[in-house]
């Protein structure tokens, strides 16, 4: 199993999770998701998402101008996905936390 | 979207290529992912020298994998033939080359002009002028005229009015070229009336001549068959028959008179070996047979 496996599940919610802290623009999201350790997140990954969301009502976006130059869509997190992360932060806990005990070593795992 | 900064070729094609596997999209859409995207193949590009689907993958799958993440329906199959095809379309107008071509695009507005014209003559059966080949003769030829030159200006209004792809241009155009064919094959088949006289000038031509083709030399020989050197010869008029030449070789051995003058009408015209002032084969002459003379000798002039 790799990261990128998980990844599919769970980047909805690790997008939001970056955009409510601050609002962005798709490159830098991408980027604010790498340092935190999402090293092998897909740029199409990320983009597609942020743009899944954002047609879901659960990110709004509006463009901003930029020094560098073009103007820049940023998105920031709506209600919906402010109430769509705390499921997710709901679940991924409970989630985390059987996977935890799971695969800890100590543990004997009968399936 | 438009970049301040100068794109490397690189991204402009891979930003293409996604484009083009996302042409279904709606455009402002697209547009917008395009944009959207656009920092990850720069930052791709620069990172790698330019080889940005070493980073990113293949410009499909990249478009694939943004059509999955935001849950996009991939184009039914047939439309993605049609999109390859019209991606290739778009690589070739892209091309520089094509571009220079672009720039005679006002020289086909004229020639589409003239062919409407000419087809709806052929189809009319109208004479066509004699004086002047290509104008068909509507009871005048400067009627024929009148209505090429009203064509052009027509064509070349919809030219600057329409944009390059419009569907119903793009159809006429392919019309008009497919009119040119029997145009081509009328003035092919066309016979000139037996009136019109066709002359062919000669340009003149400096120096010797024989039969129209330029003598460079002449080899005069004695009854006897012997090479004769510096033979001087003169028309009937006493005029010297010089071979100048555009400009005298260096090489050449030219005769002087004692006061120093030229003299270019001596035969055979020889020449120097390069850097030396002498004549290395004064005997060379085109391989000849002397035929056996049986007229006696006139006696020699005095």
């Amino acid at each position: 199993m790799d990261v990128s496996q998980l990844l599919r599940g769970t980047l909805d919610a690790a997008a939001l999770a970056v955009v409510a802290e601050q609002d962005g623009y798709g490159y830098d999201i991408l980027r604010r998701l790498r340092a935190a350790g999402l090293a092998d997140v897909g740029d199409a990954s990320v983009y597609g998402t942020l743009r899944r969301l954002y047609r879901a009502g659960a990110l709004t976006s509006y463009v901003m101008p930029s020094d560098e130059g073009p103007h820049r869509r940023y998105y920031g997190i709506t209600e919906r996905g402010r109430a769509q992360l705390e499921e997710a932060r709901a679940v991924w806990a409970g989630f985390s936390q059987a996977l935890t005990m799971l695969l800890d070593t100590n543990v004997e795992v009968t399936l | 979207m438009t970049p301040t900064t100068a794109v490397p070729p690189e991204v402009t094609d891979y930003l293409a290529a996604v484009r083009a596997a996302l042409d279904d999209l709606p455009a402002a859409e697209r547009d917008d992912l395009i944009a959207e995207v656009e920092p990850s193949i720069l930052d791709a590009a620069s990172d790698t020298g330019g080889n940005v689907s070493a980073r990113l993958g293949p410009a499909e799958d990249f478009a694939a994998e943004l059509r999955t993440a935001a849950g996009l329906q991939a184009p039914p199959r047939g439309a993605a033939e049609k999109l390859r095809l019209l991606d290739a379309a778009r690589r070739l107008a892209r091309d520089p080359r094509m571009q220079e071509l672009r720039r005679l695009v006002p020289v086909w507005w004229v020639v589409r002009a003239y062919l409407l014209v000419a087809a709806i003559a052929l189809a009319a059966g109208v004479s066509w002028s004699l004086r002047y080949f290509l104008v068909p003769h509507l009871s005048t030829a400067w009627l024929g005229l009148l209505a090429i030159a009203a064509a052009v200006v027509l064509s070349v209004w919809i030219g600057l009015r329409t944009p390059w792809a419009n569907r119903l241009v793009v159809l006429g155009n392919l019309v008009l070229l497919g009119l040119s064919i029997p145009v081509v094959s009328h003035f092919q088949h066309r016979q000139l009336p037996a009136g019109v006289v066709t002359m062919t000038f000669f340009e003149p031509t400096q120096g010797l001549t024989y039969n129209g083709v330029a003598v460079t030399n002449l080899y005069p020989f004695s009854r006897q068959g012997r090479l004769l050197h510096d033979v001087l010869l003169y028309t009937g008029a006493g005029t010297p028959l010089d071979a100048p030449g555009l400009a005298i070789d260096p090489q050449r051995r030219v005769l002087r008179t004692t006061s120093g003058k030229q003299i270019l009408n001596a035969y055979p015209i020889r020449y120097f070996d390069p850097g030396t002032g002498e004549v290395a084969h004064p005997g060379a002459a085109p391989k000849v047979r002397i035929p056996r003379i049986a007229t006696p000798p006139l006696p020699v002039a005095k």
